[in-house]
């Protein structure tokens, strides 16, 4: 589904991140853990080509991120808050990204009503974006990037500043939408999480993909003492 | 105390605008020293002006009576454009300083402003060369209190103002109907305002004692605003919930992308401070042709061209030349999602067609000066429409910096680049040239022709042009999306 080949990424003479060979396969559910500033975001910007790479390629199914657009058609994203419009409301907001995608106010009737679980009145409420809590905007750009029904969903973080139940919630979705057929990329700081639901976790180090593995019994364990949390 | 405006010094010198334009800040700088030297040349010499224009004996009188003028337009100005300093506070409020303390801050930190920046140079100058010889110096010491106490109280007077009417759009309209009033009344001699009001001030100027009065208005006001502050330093006070209008303009939702982008953009511009204060600067521009279309202009084609492009573009130019920062705060869902470049640019386009028809329209009726400004007018709409959209649009894709839509529009500088400069010069340079061209074979008038022409050329060919524009977008996105993350 995604070949990576030879990306590097430079600031300067700073190399914050250099991948030489990887791919993700199709339903595959990858968890991207790392340290602060190890360039999880990075990896993730390069497959969404929002970073130019200093060198090499991202493939999404075989053709160029940077030169086709045609994987926006099939890829769903949640990076930061710099993909959500501060000054529409919530509803506006996932109209302007449905209609992007072709998709009628019906059909965003329905999708909510399908998720209604994950969002609280504060999403329905004629309220901007920008008036939201943190955990509020990032459950927005989360059902943003689920919308169009994604063969590929790449999430940064998406746990972070959510309550319990909306997290759980949110573990059980994205099981769910892997086994009928989503390519799944996240990264996340919750060893736990990623280790319930990711069948391949990659570990990043300054930049340079340290660990590649599928998840069985022991990864928890493995990745813990990795990183000194016992 | 002394920490907190290290703090906000530092803020300046360290906001990425300021650190990354040197060049640019050079050139604003001149240019703002020009402005206070013009300032400071008209004070300088206001005795003389005001002998030429009023025949008056006493100056000071004269000078004092036209402080009055000068405060209600001071005051109604700052009410329109200052900004107050409130939200700085806000990462100190939990930590261990006293709150009444910090409370000062916000209200010191607002008397360094260009706005009394302007008032010292009108005055002072005035004020040393004139009153300080003529007058006795307890006389000279009384009238500066005075004078700079009202100063003060119209500054603090404006924190006041900001928190109770700045919500209320009516209230300014309420408050220039007012001083239109007393400036009717005043004229006419009905009530004399000014008249009451210089000799008020002599009278304190005179009996020194009585310069306790301006001084505790002055403190009053102060008080006001800081207990304003005291009531307000929550942080959730400083967020008002909006009510929105959803729904509206959802006749555009009908064409497509296109549609969609335009809809989100108009949205944004009525919904975000800075765009929405450059939409009431602009119509300002509109009001250029009083003062342009004079009899003595009327067969210079030369002005007459010059007001015809900027009234057809007032909106289009102003707010187009930020293109694609506008969208900095939310660039990268732009460019994330399933949007094409192409329907990007060309919603960009259209806004900015429709705007300059928009503005011709509104303007027509200039027309009843002189035929020639319809023609004109529409010729350069042509040219508008046709050419200048398109140029801008290809600068605006060197745009790099990041635009904070919540902040006002005066005196701001942030999103200005060299871009901004750069693209004015052959916009608006093109038809001056095109004139000159016409003017050395003695046929001006066909310079206008030429223009319509080339304008409506352009449009007929503005599918391949935008496809160019797209094509430098693409290019261009990598470099545009790393500037505006950078808060």
């Amino acid at each position: 589904m995604i070949k990576i080949n030879n990306l590097k990424k430079a600031y300067g003479k700073k190399i914050v991140l250099s991948i030489d060979d990887l791919t993700i396969n199709a339903l595959e559910l990858v968890g991207i853990v790392g340290n602060n500033g190890a360039g999880k975001t990075t990896m993730l910007s390069l497959i969404l080509d929002l970073i130019k790479p200093s060198t090499g390629t991202v493939q999404s199914k075989d053709q160029l991120v940077s030169k086709t657009d045609d994987w926006k058609n099939y890829t769903g994203s949640y990076l930061n808050e710099g993909f959500l419009i501060p000054f529409l409301t919530p509803m506006e907001f996932l109209e302007f990204i449905g209609k992007l995608h072709g998709l009628n106010s019906a059909d965003i009737k329905a999708f909510l009503t399908e998720n209604a679980s994950f969002y609280a009145e504060d999403i329905t409420a004629k309220k901007y974006i920008r008036e939201l809590s943190s955990g509020n905007k990032n459950k927005v750009g989360i059902l943003a990037s689920m919308l169009s029904k994604p063969e590929i969903l790449i999430l940064d973080e998406p746990f972070a500043n959510l309550d319990p139940s909306s997290q759980s919630w949110l573990k059980s979705k994205l099981k769910k939408m892997n086994d009928d057929g989503v390519t799944i990329i996240i990264s996340s700081h919750d060893l736990k999480h990623v280790t319930d639901i990711c069948s391949r976790i990659l570990l990043i180090e300054n930049g340079i993909i340290v660990k590649d593995k599928n998840t069985n019994a022991e990864t928890l364990d493995e990745l813990e003492n990795y990183f000194n949390v016992r | 105390m002394i920490e907190l405006l290290i703090h906000q010094w530092k803020e300046k010198i360290r906001s990425p605008f300021w650190q990354k334009s040197i060049w640019l800040n050079i050139v604003l700088g001149i240019l703002g020293i020009y402005l206070l030297l013009n300032i400071v040349f008209i004070a300088y010499f206001a005795d003389v002006i005001l002998k030429k224009i009023f025949a008056s004996t006493d100056v000071v009188e004269t000078f004092t009576r036209l402080l009055f003028y000068y405060f209600a337009f001071d005051l109604i100005f700052r009410f329109l454009v200052q900004q107050v300093p409130t939200l700085s506070i806000q990462p100190y409020l939990t930590l261990p300083v006293k709150k009444s303390k910090l409370l000062h801050y916000p209200l010191i930190k607002s008397v360094p402003d260009f706005i009394n920046l302007v008032a010292l140079l009108l005055i002072l100058p005035f004020f040393v060369k004139v009153i300080c010889v003529t007058e006795t110096p307890l006389f000279c010491l009384a009238w500066f209190i005075t004078v700079f106490s009202l100063v003060a109280t119209n500054n603090f007077l404006n924190f006041s103002l900001k928190k109770y009417f700045s919500k209320r759009p009516l209230f300014i309209l309420f408050l220039l109907a007012i001083v239109g009033l007393i400036i009717y009344l005043d004229k006419t001699r009905v009530i004399p305002f000014s008249r009451y009001f210089s000799r008020g001030l002599f009278r304190i100027a005179y009996t020194q004692s009585l310069v306790i009065i301006p001084l505790i208005i002055a403190a009053i006001s102060y008080y006001l605003g800081y207990s304003l502050l005291k009531k307000n330093a929550y942080i959730e006070d400083t967020q008002t919930s909006q009510r929105t209008n959803a729904g509206s303009l959802s006749f555009l939702t009908r064409y497509g992308e296109i549609g969609n982008l335009i809809r989100t953009e108009i949205k944004m511009i009525l919904r975000n401070k800075r765009p929405k204060s450059l939409l009431y600067v602009s119509t300002i521009f509109l009001a250029y042709g009083f003062i342009f279309y004079q009899n003595r202009n009327i067969d210079n084609y030369l002005i007459l061209i010059f007001v015809g492009f900027f009234l057809t573009s007032a909106f289009g130019i102003t707010y187009g030349q930020y293109s694609f920062s506008w969208e900095s705060s939310y660039f990268d869902s732009y460019i994330a999602n399933k949007i094409s470049p192409f329907n990007y640019v060309k919603s960009k386009y259209l806004l900015f067609a429709v705007t300059s028809l928009f503005c011709f329209m509104i303007t027509l009726p200039y027309a009843i000066i002189s035929y020639k400004i319809a023609f004109i007018n529409a010729a350069m709409l042509l040219y508008n429409v046709g050419i200048s959209s398109i140029i801008l649009l290809l600068f605006c894709t060197y745009n790099t910096s990041r635009i904070d839509l919540g902040r006002s529009q005066f005196m701001n500088y942030q999103g200005t680049g060299f871009t901004q400069f750069l693209s004015v010069i052959p916009v608006a340079g093109f038809p001056v040239i095109v004139y000159l061209l016409f003017k050395y074979f003695d046929l001006p008038q066909y310079s206008i022709f030429t223009l319509g022409l080339l304008g409506a050329v352009a449009i007929v060919f503005n599918k391949y042009l935008l496809q160019m524009v797209a094509r430098q977008f693409v290019k261009r996105k990598y470099k545009m999306a790393v500037g505006f993350r950078q808060i």
